[in-house]
């Protein structure tokens, strides 16, 4: 059949940003934020106004659904005026037509006829209604696929419940009919996009993966291809608390422009992690070369405003090593939490975590990140090997310690996904649209694992 | 959104941005697949030799063999990329793919050449709408006898097959006073064939219900064989009872000028998505009413609880009195309370 | 509402109330095991009672099965034409789909109905038992009104949707 030639559809929903391309490529063709707009019919609460929307139990003219308040702007080629004059097209409505999503979503929730929401909370799908809306405009509106010729390569939080699978299959396989469907765990792909860096010799999918975006900061260790849920852990520092960081660090010093698109500028251009700190603050004070100017730009290009960027070129990344820097009530340093995580394993799989450690993420791509964070971990495993060396009179044959960053590191999953999905054995992990039909959804409950050589 | 836009969004998007890195004078290095309806998928790509200079856009498209029996597709799409500089058909076409174009940034390319650009694979599908346009020109000064005409519908003409998908082809066949646009579908799941009816009909009754769109083409929808395919042999039209035929019948208003041709045939080459897309909508639609239901059914049910009597006593005066919590009463599986 | 509805709907509500009288009852045939004896009735045919068979017309009937601790009511829901067939098996799948959050809601319909209710003696002790019977006829209610509800929303989005597409053809 012909689709089998059709790329495959890789998409990575997460809290923030959804990245949306198809196998083979080497970046996501979209990136635009998980977020969609959706008309509010009349101005009482949005969320109130949904459920009476969605129920429109009470065929009678009083229903708020049944209003004939479809939007003029997602219509525009069209005069909603003649349409409205059949009787029935004005009675039913066509408010699940009338929404956007992503970028658009933020645009049109400025006016006051749409409300934003984000249907992903905390990496799980919160809202299946918006959701499976966003899948739709997402495929036919910014891929231009038609499912029924394309298999799908989905990605999950690391212990999402199965129904929320089951929820997935149902709507792409009943709404959409999509041709096949494969949900990934994030943290897999993670792995697997890590390939592509020299140091990985061997394709393994054991390792502990790091993945930090805006909101939280992850580790995650998987013993091939299964992670291991009871040993996750989470830090609640991030891109965005590296963000307010440089923005109070900015304000204090008063500078001309403190917003946070600024410090925002600033992390990414600007920022670096050293090896210590206050041999850094004398490089500084001796060397006033290390001190740069960010210059701010308004929108008509009319004014500029300088900006110095000072130390906090290298103190913002540190919140992750030195957390009392920035925070009052978390107070653990990333390698110690890398370290608890990986010793909250199994003993058999110990080693092959420490040798492979992974980072993924935005707010992973300082330079000299994945380095300091080796050194640090390195110490922690070498003091307990030397006590424990000491205590038991016995030799150690040593723990290798290895953290791979490599160049796809900021969308790692999407890009893993990509991997795994152009090989020609991927059609035959997923599940088809006829396995669907026969087992029911209970079916992508299980899926094989990749394993690749 | 309601209607599907003409043109990739995407080809659009990542030539824009080839432009203006190129012109920023920081080239993109360029190998994207995309893909589009219809089995139809584009290559951009550049060389790294050449990042400034060149982008080559490839396409590969279930129609292109069809269209390329029709005759006269390579002149069309030469006369429709002749007017935007810096496009070139290449002669020999990417491995794998159908076509190759080349893109010029050095020309800065204007937006115009870059939503053509966008509109390729519709331009490849509107191949044989031109042709039978032209085809009608002729037809229509063709003196009728009327003996013949009784025997036949006007002169003979030709019938112009654009096989689009493995099992669904779209039919053109002009005659003097009309042009016949047929569409053979078939539906693979069970319930779209439903659904489908359902919309297929409306497309129907459409024109005589609403007068504001009178003037659209006439649409008809049968299982039977319309006559206009005559004798055509063509492999699709062999047996399977599930095929529908969906005939729009267009008059010559719907095709008198340029602008009036381009935009009936971009809304003709999307019959398909469109009809299937809203009715993945109308799925979607129901799931969300559906779960809805679900809700209320459940709160329903929970109503039934006699816990909710007990609970709703209890806890509220603990917490009203400031009391110590004793931590939640322990219950059998069955709800019971457990006493000691 | 119309005619007959009203007593066929007081036909099924007072089956359920006389049925739903149910007590614990240990396995005959299994030491230390306790399950609905209607779902094994091959075993033990004492603990059954005759089944009730309620109907309205060929298309809407409903059948109560009852034993000592078990009860099972399965539905059958109108379905006028293909279309109506399709909603209606694509609802009750999605209720099934969801049945952990029914308590009383069988994975899968007894052959021949729509949907099927298993309630136990569990279900008669935890919940009020006429508040399950008004769940029951609720639900009887709804179902009806929700699938004719969604094949009206069915007929006009397609008739906005075809109108729409035609519209662009108006020059």
């Amino acid at each position: 059949m012909s689709y089998l030639n059709n790329p495959a559809v890789v998409m990575d929903n997460g809290t923030g940003l959804t990245k949306l391309g198809f196998a083979g490529n080497d970046s996501p063709s979209w990136i635009f934020p998980t977020a969609i707009a959706t008309s509010q019919g009349t101005a009482t609460g949005s969320n109130k106004n949904k459920a009476q929307a969605t129920g429109g139990s009470n065929a009678g003219g009083s229903n708020p659904y049944f209003g004939n308040s479809t939007s003029a702007t997602s219509f525009n080629n069209l005069s909603s005026q003649m349409l409205m004059s059949n009787n029935l097209a004005g009675k039913r409505g066509t408010e699940d037509l009338d929404f956007y999503i992503g970028n658009e979503a933020l645009i049109a929730s400025q006016g006051a006829s749409y409300s934003l929401s984000y249907p992903i909370r905390h990496g799980q799908v919160e809202n299946w209604d918006h959701m499976e809306r966003f899948w739709e405009n997402s495929i036919f509106k910014y891929l231009r696929t038609e499912p029924e010729d394309h298999f799908f390569l989905l990605t999950e939080p690391p212990l999402n419940p199965p129904e929320n699978r089951e929820q997935i299959a149902e709507i792409f396989f009943e709404s959409f009919n999509c041709a096949g469907l494969y949900i990934a765990v994030q943290a897999v792909l993670a792995l697997a996009a890590s390939w592509t860096s020299s140091k990985v010799v061997d394709r393994s999918l054991t390792g502990t993966v790091i993945d930090s975006g805006d909101g939280v900061t992850h580790v995650i260790p998987v013993a091939e291809g299964y992670v291991i849920g009871s040993a996750i852990k989470n830090i609640p520092i991030a891109g965005r608390d590296i963000t307010q960081f440089i923005q109070t660090l900015l304000r204090e010093r008063g500078e001309a422009d403190t917003s946070l698109r600024t410090a925002e500028r600033i992390k990414q251009e600007y920022c670096y992690v050293c090896p210590d700190i206050v041999k850094e603050f004398n490089k500084f004070d001796r060397d006033p070369e290390k001190f740069a100017q960010y210059v701010v730009e308004n929108q008509e290009k009319t004014q500029k405003k300088v900006v110095d960027v000072g130390y906090e070129r290298f103190l913002a990344p540190e919140i992750f090593f030195n957390p009392e820097i920035a925070s009052s009530d978390f107070l653990t340093p990333l390698p110690t939490i890398v370290d608890q995580t990986i010793q909250a394993c199994p003993i058999d799989v110990r080693k092959g975590l420490y040798n492979n450690i992974v980072l993924s993420g935005g707010s992973t791509m300082f330079k000299d990140f994945g380095r300091r964070l080796q050194r640090d971990l390195k110490s922690i495993v070498n003091n307990r090997i030397a006590q424990n060396e000491l205590l038991s009179g016995t030799k150690s044959t040593g723990v290798d310690v290895s953290v791979i960053s490599h160049r796809k590191q900021r969308n790692a999953v999407w890009f893993g996904g990509s991997l795994l999905a152009q090989t020609a054995e991927f059609k035959s992990y997923c599940h088809t649209k006829k396995d669907y039909e026969e087992y029911g959804p209970e079916i992508v409950r299980n899926f094989s694992l990749f394993n690749m050589v | 959104m309601l209607q599907l836009k003409p043109y990739n969004l995407l080809i659009q998007k990542t030539v824009s941005e080839a432009v203006e890195a190129a012109q920023q004078g920081r080239p993109l290095a360029l190998d994207r697949i995309i893909s589009d309806f219809d089995y139809t998928t584009f290559h951009m790509y550049n060389t790294a030799e050449d990042q400034a200079g060149t982008v080559y856009l490839s396409v590969r498209t279930k129609a292109w063999q069809s269209v390329l029996q029709c005759g006269g597709l390579l002149e069309y799409l030469q006369e429709v990329y002749s007017g935007c500089t810096g496009v070139t058909l290449l002669q020999q076409p990417e491995q794998g793919y159908d076509l190759t174009l080349a893109l010029q940034l050095t020309s800065s390319p204007t937006e115009d050449t870059v939503l053509q650009l966008s509109l390729l694979k519709t331009h490849i599908m509107a191949s044989p709408f031109k042709l039978a346009f032209k085809e009608f020109d002729v037809l229509k000064n063709v003196p009728v006898d009327p003996e013949t005409a009784q025997l036949q519908q006007g002169p003979a003409s030709s019938l112009f097959a654009i096989q689009y998908r493995d099992d669904e082809t779209i039919f053109i066949k002009p005659a003097n006073d009309r042009i016949t646009v047929i569409f053979d579908t078939v539906f693979e799941d069970e319930t779209d064939k439903i659904f489908g009816k359902v919309f297929l009909q409306e497309f129907v009754d459409a024109r005589k219900r609403n007068r504001s769109i009178q003037s659209a083409p006439q649409v008809l929808y049968s299982h039977e064989r319309p006559l206009e395919l005559g004798s055509s042999n063509h492999p699709n039209l062999q047996g399977q009872p599930s095929r529908g035929y969906i005939t729009f019948v267009l008059f010559p208003r719907h095709f008198q000028t340029q602008e009036v041709q381009l935009s009936s045939v971009y809304q003709l080459v999307l019959f398909r998505n469109y009809f299937h897309y809203h009715i993945k909508c109308a799925k979607a639609y129901m799931h969300s009413r559906m779960r809805y239901r679900v809700n209320t059914f459940v709160k329903v049910l929970n109503r039934a609880k006699v816990d909710d009597d007990d609970n709703d006593n209890q806890p509220a005066a603990e917490s009203s009195t400031g009391a110590t919590s004793t931590g939640p009463t322990r219950r059998t599986a069955t709800g019971r309370k457990l006493v000691y | 509402m119309s005619q007959s509805l009203r007593p066929y709907l007081n036909a099924v509500r007072f089956s359920l109330e006389a049925a739903l009288t149910l007590s614990n009852f240990s396995s005959q045939e299994v030491e230390r095991h306790n399950r609905p004896e209607i779902e094994v009735a091959h075993q033990s045919a004492e603990l059954l009672l005759q089944p009730m068979h309620i109907s309205r017309n060929e298309n809407e009937q409903v059948l109560i099965e009852s034993s000592v601790n078990s009860v099972r009511v399965s539905l059958m829901v109108k379905q006028a034409d293909e279309i109506e067939q399709i909603l209606v098996h694509k609802f009750t799948r999605f209720l099934e789909q969801r049945a952990e959050a029914f308590y009383i809601l069988r994975r899968e319909p007894i052959k021949g109905y729509s949907i099927t209710f298993l309630i136990t003696n569990k279900h008669t002790e935890s919940m009020k038992t006429n508040k399950l019977v008004d769940f029951i006829i609720e639900f009887m209610e709804e179902v009806d009104k929700e699938i004719s509800e969604m094949k009206l929303f069915l007929n006009a989005r397609a008739r906005f949707v075809a109108e729409a597409y035609l519209g662009e053809f108006v020059y």
